[in-house]
C-alpha cells in the first residue's frame, strides 16, 4: 500500500478513490453501515442525499441560529427602549415615549434579529466545519488533486476506534474502491 | 413515472364510493345557507352585502393564491411541487364559480362603495380619482379580473389533464411559455382587484402596499388549504407513497415564509401609515385600533404572526402532518379574521358587532365551492401521472 506525506508524521487515515458520484454515494452507506464513525467523503461538488449515506444527523446550526437570533433581538429592545423612553425620552411628532413607540423600534429589532442571525449561520457554519484551517494532510496525496474536478474520494480516519489497516484496507477493497493510500500529515 | 414503474401503488383517481352522503351533505348545506344568505339579503341588505363580501374575499384570496403557486411551479420549473399541483389546479379552477358568486357583490354595490352614489363635483377627493373610479371602468376591470383568471387557470389545468393522457412533454413547456405574461397580468389584476372592492369601501384612503398585503395573505392561507387537502386525501388512503413527508417540510417552509412575509408587508403598510400620521390614511388604522376592533387587531397580531411564527420555526413541526394540519388550520381562522377586520369595520365603525349572516355567507360560499370541488375531484387523477418531472418529485429529498 502507498503511503503519502510525511511517514514519521502522524497516520491521518487512509484514502481511496472510486469512479463516480453514485460510486461515491453507495461507498458512504456502506462505510456508515460498517460502523464507522470518523471519516468524509471528497466530491467537486455536492451530492444531493450524502448526508443520509453518510449517516449523519442533523446540524446544530440550526440551534445556534435561533439562539443567535435572540441575541439580536434583545440587543435591539434594549438598544432602543433605554435610550428613548427611559435615558433621554423625547418627543418626536407627537409620538409617545413609552411602549406604544414600538412601532418605531420594530425595523431595528428585525434587522439586527437577521443581522446576528446571518453572523451565527455564517461563522457558526465555518466553525462547525472546523474551519478556517491552513492545510489538511489529505493535501499530501497528488492523486487528491482531482478532487477540484473530477475525482471521488473518501478516507477513513486513523483516529476511528474501528481503524485497522488491514481490516479498513479489506473494507475499501470491497467497496470497489482503487488507489488505497496511507496518508500521513506533514 | 420511466425510471420507477410500479413503484406507486395508491390509487390513482378518486373514488366515490361511499363518499355520496359527504358531498349530498354539503351540497344540502350550501343549498340551505344560500337560501339563507338570500332572505337575509333581502331583510338586512346593508349587513349582506358586507358579511358576503368579506366571505367572498376570504374564498377569493384561497383561489387567486393556488393559481400564483401554479403560476410560479411552471417559471421556475419546479420539481417538488408536481404531485401537488393537480390539487392546486382543482382549487384554482374554482375562480368561474367564484365569478358567479360575485353576483351579489355587483347586486349590492352601491349599498358597499358610497363612491358610486356620490355626485361628481360633491367631493374633490373623489373627483381627484374620478379617472379610476368611475362604475364603467370599475365593472370593466371586475371583468377583466375574473375573465383572466378562469381563461388562464382553465388553459393551465387543460394542459396538465391533456398530459395525463399522452406523456407528452410539450404540454409542460406550452405551461412554461404561457405563464410569463400571465404572472404580470395575476399581480396586475389581483392588485388592483384588492384596490377596487377592499381599498374601495373607503375611497378616502389609501395605501400602495394594499395589493401586496391581499397577495401575502392569499399565498399564505392557499398553502395551508394545501395542506389540509393534501393530507385529507391521505388520510383516506390516497396520494399514498406520491406526497411524503418531504413534501410536507417543504409546504410548511413556505408557510413559515409567507407567514413573515405577511407580517414585514403589515408592518410596513402600518408603520408608514403611523409615521407619517396624515388623517386622510391613518383613518383606516385609528377605526380599527379603537375599542373591540383593537383588541381583534391585537389578537390578529399575535395569532396571524407570532404563534405560527414561532411554531413553525421547528423542522418538526414541518415533517409531522397532524401538527403542521393544525398549524395551517389556525392561520386559516387568522386569515380569515384578517378578512373580516378589513371588510366589516366599514360598516360597524363602531366596534365589532357579529352577525348570523357573517357566518351564513360563509357557509354558503365555502359549501358552494367545497360541493363543487368534491364533484369535479375524480373527473382527473389525483396527480399529474405523466409528469416529465414526477420522478423527481417523487424521491424528493430536502
Amino acid at each position: 500500500m502507498e503511503s503519502v506525506g510525511n511517514t514519521q508524521a502522524q497516520l491521518f487515515g487512509m484514502a481511496a478513490e472510486v469512479p463516480s458520484a453514485s460510486a461515491l454515494y453507495h461507498a458512504a452507506e456502506k462505510v456508515r453501515d460498517a460502523g464507522y464513525k470518523r471519516w468524509d467523503v471528497y466530491s467537486p461538488f455536492p451530492i444531493h442525499g450524502m448526508d443520509h449515506a453518510m449517516g449523519l444527523k442533523k446540524s446544530w446550526l440550526s440551534a445556534l441560529v435561533f439562539f443567535g437570533g435572540l441575541t439580536g433581538f434583545a440587543t435591539a429592545i434594549v438598544l432602543t427602549f433605554y435610550p428613548s423612553t427611559i435615558e433621554y425620552p423625547l418627543i418626536v411628532a407627537g409620538k409617545p415615549v413609552n411602549f406604544f413607540t414600538v412601532p418605531a423600534f420594530f425595523p431595528i429589532m428585525f434587522e439586527l434579529t437577521v443581522l446576528i442571525s446571518a453572523f451565527t449561520a455564517t461563522f457558526g457554519m465555518l466553525a462547525l466545519n472546523g474551519l478556517p484551517r491552513w492545510n489538511h494532510p489529505m493535501f499530501n496525496w497528488d492523486r487528491f488533486r482531482k478532487v477540484s474536478n473530477d475525482g471521488f474520494f473518501l478516507a477513513i480516519e486513523a483516529t476511528d476506534p474501528q481503524f485497522d489497516e488491514e481490516a479498513t484496507r479489506a473494507m475499501l477493497e470491497g467497496l470497489g474502491a482503487k488507489h488505497i493510500t496511507l496518508v500521513h500529515g506533514d | 413515472m420511466s425510471d420507477h414503474p410500479g413503484k406507486v401503488t395508491s390509487k390513482e383517481y378518486f373514488d366515490y364510493q361511499g363518499f355520496g352522503g359527504k358531498l349530498l351533505f354539503v351540497a344540502l348545506l350550501a343549498l340551505v345557507s344560500l337560501g339563507l344568505a338570500a332572505v337575509g339579503g333581502f331583510f338586512s341588505a346593508k349587513q349582506f352585502a358586507f358579511s358576503w363580501l368579506f366571505a367572498f374575499t376570504f374564498f377569493f384570496t384561497i383561489a387567486a393564491g393556488s393559481f400564483f403557486w401554479i403560476l410560479v411551479h411552471h417559471a421556475v420549473d419546479a420539481d417538488w411541487s408536481v404531485v401537488v399541483r393537480r390539487q392546486l389546479e382543482n382549487v384554482a379552477w374554482l375562480f368561474p364559480v367564484l365569478a358567479i358568486l360575485f353576483i351579489p357583490v355587483v347586486l349590492s354595490a352601491k349599498t358597499l362603495f358610497k363612491w358610486m352614489s356620490i355626485e361628481a363635483g360633491a367631493d374633490p377627493l373623489l373627483d381627484g380619482k374620478a379617472a379610476y373610479l368611475n362604475p364603467a371602468f370599475f365593472w370593466a376591470r371586475a371583468a377583466f379580473y375574473f375573465l383572466f383568471f378562469c381563461v388562464a387557470t382553465w388553459l393551465l389545468r387543460r394542459n396538465s389533464v391533456r398530459q395525463d393522457k399522452d406523456g407528452d412533454a410539450r404540454h409542460t413547456w406550452l405551461s412554461r411559455k404561457m405563464v410569463f405574461p400571465m404572472l404580470p397580468l395575476f399581480a396586475l389584476s389581483l392588485t388592483f382587484g384588492a384596490v377596487d372592492w377592499l381599498m374601495g369601501l373607503d375611497f378616502h384612503w389609501f395605501s400602495t402596499m394594499w395589493g401586496v398585503y391581499i397577495f401575502a395573505g392569499s399565498a399564505l392561507s392557499s398553502m395551508c388549504v394545501l395542506v389540509l387537502l393534501v393530507t385529507a386525501l391521505r388520510s383516506a388512503g390516497y396520494l399514498e407513497g406520491v406526497v411524503t413527508i418531504e413534501h410536507y417540510h417543504i409546504m410548511g417552509k413556505l408557510m413559515l415564509a409567507f407567514t413573515v412575509f405577511w407580517a414585514y408587508i403589515g408592518f410596513s403598510q402600518y408603520m408608514l401609515i403611523w409615521y407619517a400620521n396624515i388623517p386622510e390614511e391613518t383613518i383606516y388604522y385609528l377605526r380599527r385600533n379603537t375599542g373591540s376592533w383593537n383588541t381583534l387587531n391585537i389578537i390578529m397580531v399575535i395569532g396571524h404572526f407570532f404563534v405560527p411564527f414561532v411554531l413553525l420555526l421547528f423542522q418538526a413541526t414541518k415533517k409531522k402532518p397532524l401538527l403542521l394540519c393544525s398549524v395551517a388550520a389556525w392561520i386559516l381562522i387568522m386569515h380569515l379574521l384578517d378578512m373580516y377586520i378589513v371588510v366589516l369595520p366599514t360598516y360597524h365603525k363602531a366596534g365589532f358587532s357579529p352577525h348570523w349572516l357573517d357566518l351564513v355567507c360563509l357557509l354558503a360560499i365555502g359549501a358552494t365551492l367545497a360541493a363543487i370541488f368534491m364533484k369535479r375531484l375524480g373527473d382527473t387523477p389525483l396527480w399529474p401521472l405523466r409528469d416529465p418531472r414526477l420522478a423527481n418529485s417523487l424521491r424528493l429529498k430536502n
